[in-house]
């Protein structure tokens, strides 16, 4: 179990990197429907593993909602941005590096929580807290409302690993109330964005400055 | 409407002024609603300490809503005036914190709306604003000095904390001491924390002037009794020394500026604050005595205090009142428009004349009593060891005489160029006199200032119940018979009723002396002799700034006067002179050197906290990451 769960979670954090260093906006949607499914995985091994069936059908929502819906949504509201929202000569090399800084973070903020549990999942915790972390530093340095919604669900996927290894999930309504969440969320972030590319032509984030009073 | 809003606060007062009475007289009771609210719920208690400050709400509501029922614009913001007098009368009753902040909160914000009563003017928007700021910063400091004790003892209730003060540490009696009493030294109007009085009071109208100087201003000394005396147990003797030092600094200061003023209300504010001084003075002795043993002279010191406070909400209030009919029959509130107003107004004059003389400590008025047992408890210093205590005492000895003496000064001024001589204006000269309600009002208020100064040996023994159920003392301090009232002994006594009659007499006796040889009782009326001038006009007589002007001189590193002359010569001649203007206005130290210098370096703080809102999204969500990360890290 450790070593399926801390390959889960390796590969759930490499996701998130190759998201940060890609800039092509259907190349990181991918990606975050790839980190979704591997997400599943890891909580119905998880699940199959501690013999709790919940995280199972959890799985399978996740796969529904994060692996399906939300990115066809997410696809629907980028459709008629520039594919590459980040100006020629601006590479992502910084953003690496910093991310690649949070996951040592997250290594020194987890220690006292790994050496003080004794769970057969511990050795992923820290890889699931740098998924959140980065996920933050991707709002961060999100060019465009489209950057700042692939953030934000890619917190919310660490945090949802994190939940996974370090509590073998949550109880069944608060996961379920955190689903419906992301989902109007992503809903409202659609409407929200259409209404300001339709006022701005643009959904960079830098022309928001002009709404300072 | 009117009429029903001012009659049920009427009977509100007379309410609350029976149930004060009863707990000055040693009733208790308790009235507990814990569903209400969290944080312990309401709780009341009525002791003789709130009984005494309820009967003194209740007293002085009455008068100043049957003065409002008279009153021209008195029915803009009775819903304000209602709420105001409800959460007074709450205030001295409440027994924790929940309840207590509630009823001053309550209280700051309905008379905030009666200060803010003309929306249009710039001045009273600026004075609404001043106030707000003042209180809420006073609140604040209440606020958390009360939750550090409540947090330090673990209950809400002041009768818990009263009953663990002496365990409480050291540090944290002193902590909660100071906040508690900055935030009651600000409503109170304690230098130099008074700038929102004189702005205020004048701002709302006269009889709310009358109970916010009279009373309000009153629950800052309350808190302040019971911070200094009661809840946070005996202090160590610094804290009754900062009283006293705040004391003489407020009771000089305030008239200081008294004395300046031409404004017949901003006048009355700084004596406010100037009384506020004198009342303090009282309770800082009585701190300090109670410090070193001397319970008896403790005792006599809170009297002092107790009297002075029921005193001065009796004139104080009277004189708003007088000042509120002067200022609605001419329209102004400047002094030198007015003049010649006791031959319109005699009523009114007659009043006003009485409370100047009770507020200048002329015996037999109720401030001369007050004042004397003051002076008395300060002057039995030499019974305390430390030298550093009794000069702390002479600083207020000394400031006591001064403010006495140019308090004196002030009124002649405030009664003399108000209602003697001619009229300096055309406002002033068709002048009417105030509609009866308010006469009605301003005659009780002037019967009770009589009373409270002929009757000392009747009011005395109570307020020594109340100060003894204060201190937790047996109540002997003063003695003597119905008509002599005696102090420590045979250290001083006072028969305000025989100073009276030998007053009295002093006028009479002459008179039907001369009556009595046979004297002419022919009177001759002719005009003032005006040094040979045929033609007499008010452009000649004496005026309020003239008047000031000498006190501007001797006092001038105090006000720092600055001077402006305008002349205009006539165009033929330079020898001839058309028209000459002549100000010299003050400078308030505390504007300049304190309250500026916060003021900027706030703006300066401001703008530089200003720039982390810099419109970026990105920037805010860093903000995010990082306190994340540091809170991660440092937890």
């Amino acid at each position: 179990m450790t070593t399926a769960s801390n390959l889960l979670a390796f590969l759930g954090l490499v996701v998130t990197l190759l998201i940060v260093w890609r800039q092509s906006w259907p190349a990181r949607l991918r990606l975050f429907a790839a980190q979704s499914l591997l997400l599943a995985a890891l909580a119905s091994t998880v699940g199959v593993l501690a013999q709790r069936r919940g995280l199972v059908l959890v799985a399978a929502v996740v796969i529904v909602v994060k692996g399906l819906v939300i990115p066809r949504v997410l696809a629907r509201i980028g459709s008629g941005a520039p594919v590459r929202p980040i100006a020629p000569g601006r590479s992502s090399g910084i953003t690496l590096l910093v991310a690649g800084g949070l996951v040592v973070a997250a290594y020194v903020i987890m220690l006292p929580v790994t050496s003080s549990v004794e769970l057969p999942t511990e050795g992923a915790i820290p890889l699931a807290f740098a998924m959140a972390l980065i996920g933050l530093a991707l709002c961060v340095t999100g060019r465009d409302a489209l950057g700042h919604i692939l953030g934000f669900l890619v917190f919310e996927n660490g945090i949802f690993g994190l939940a996974i290894l370090a509590t073998y999930g949550l109880p069944g309504i608060v996961e379920a109330g955190v689903f419906l969440d992301v989902l109007v969320i992503v809903l409202i972030m659609e409407a929200v964005v259409v209404q300001v590319r339709r006022e701005h032509d643009s959904i960079d984030v830098d022309r928001l400055r002009e709404l300072r009073g | 409407m009117t009429r029903l809003a001012y009659g049920s606060v009427i009977l509100i007062g007379i309410a609350a002024a029976g149930l004060g009475g009863y707990g000055v007289a040693g009733g208790a009771g308790t009235l507990r609603l814990t569903w209400l609210v969290p944080l312990g719920g309401i709780e009341l208690t009525l002791d003789p300490l709130g009984g005494l400050f309820l009967a003194l709400i209740g007293l002085a509501v009455v008068p100043a809503s049957v003065y409002a029922l008279g009153y021209p614009d008195g029915d803009t913001g009775r819903f304000a005036y209602f709420v105001f007098v409800a959460s007074m009368c709450v205030v001295p009753l409440a027994a924790n914190t929940m309840t207590f902040l509630i009823a001053w909160e309550l209280m700051s914000l309905a008379s905030y709306f009666l200060v803010l009563r003309d929306r249009e003017s710039r001045e009273s928007i600026r004075a609404a604003w001043v106030y707000a700021v003042m209180t809420h910063a006073g609140l604040a400091c209440l606020l958390a000095g009360m939750l550090l004790l409540g947090a330090d003892v673990g209950s809400p209730r002041f009768a818990d904390w009263r009953a663990a003060a002496s365990a409480l540490a050291p540090t944290t009696r002193d902590a909660a001491f100071v906040l508690l009493a900055l935030g009651f030294a600000g409503k109170a109007g304690v230098i130099p924390l008074h700038v929102w009085l004189p702005l205020a009071h004048p701002a709302a109208p006269s009889h709310v002037s009358a109970l916010m100087s009279g009373v309000m201003i009153k629950l800052g000394i309350y808190g302040l009794l019971r911070v200094s005396l009661d809840w946070l147990g005996v202090g160590p003797p610094w804290w009754g020394a900062a009283l006293l030092i705040a004391g003489a600094a407020s009771s000089v200061i305030g008239v200081l500026y008294a004395l300046v003023e031409h404004d017949l209300k901003r006048l009355l504010a700084f004596h406010s604050i100037e009384n506020i001084g004198i009342i303090l003075l009282g309770i800082g002795s009585a701190a300090l005595y109670r410090v070193a043993g001397l319970d008896a002279l403790a005792l006599l010191g809170l009297i002092a205090a107790l009297y002075h406070t029921v005193n001065h909400a009796a004139f104080k209030a009277l004189l708003f009142l007088g000042a509120g009919a002067v200022v609605h029959a001419t329209g102004t509130r400047n002094m030198e428009a007015m003049g010649g107003l006791i031959k319109r107004m005699p009523w009114t004059a007659a009043c006003f004349l009485i409370g100047s003389a009770a507020i200048a400590a002329l015996p037999p008025l109720n401030g001369f009593v007050s004042e004397w047992l003051t002076f008395l408890a300060l002057f039995q210093n030499m019974r305390l060891e430390s030298v550093g205590q009794n000069l702390v005492f002479t600083l207020g000895i000394a400031s006591l005489a001064l403010t006495g003496g140019l308090a004196m000064a002030c009124f002649v001024k405030a009664f003399g160029i108000t209602f003697l001589a001619l009229p300096r204006s055309d406002a002033a000269a068709g002048a009417h006199e105030a509609s009866p309600p308010m006469r009605l009002a301003m005659l009780a208020l002037a019967a009770a200032c009589v009373a409270l100064g002929l009757g000392p040996t009747l009011v005395v023994p109570v307020f020594g119940a109340v100060a003894a159920a204060v201190l937790r003392t047996a109540p002997q301090a003063t003695g003597g018979d119905w008509l002599t009232l005696r102090v420590s002994g045979e250290f001083a006594s006072l028969s305000t009723a025989a100073i009276a009659v030998v007053l009295a007499a002093s006028f009479l006796v002459p008179l039907a002396a001369l009556r009595l040889v046979g004297a002419s009782r022919r009177t001759r009326g002719y005009e003032t002799w005006g040094c040979g001038r045929i033609v007499q006009t008010a452009r000649m007589e004496y005026t309020a700034t003239a008047f000031a002007n000498p006190f501007k001189r001797v006092f001038d590193f105090f006000y720092r006067p600055t001077k402006r002359l305008d002349i205009e010569f006539h165009p033929e001649s330079r020898f001839f002179v058309e028209r000459i203007e002549y100000e010299n206005p003050t400078r308030s130290i505390f504007d300049d050197w304190l309250y500026r210098p916060a003021l900027d370096l706030l703006h300066a703080g401001a703008r530089a906290v200003g720039a982390l809102q810099s419109g970026s999204a990105n920037q805010y969500l860093a903000y995010i990451l990082v306190a994340l990360l540091l809170m991660l890290v440092l937890a």
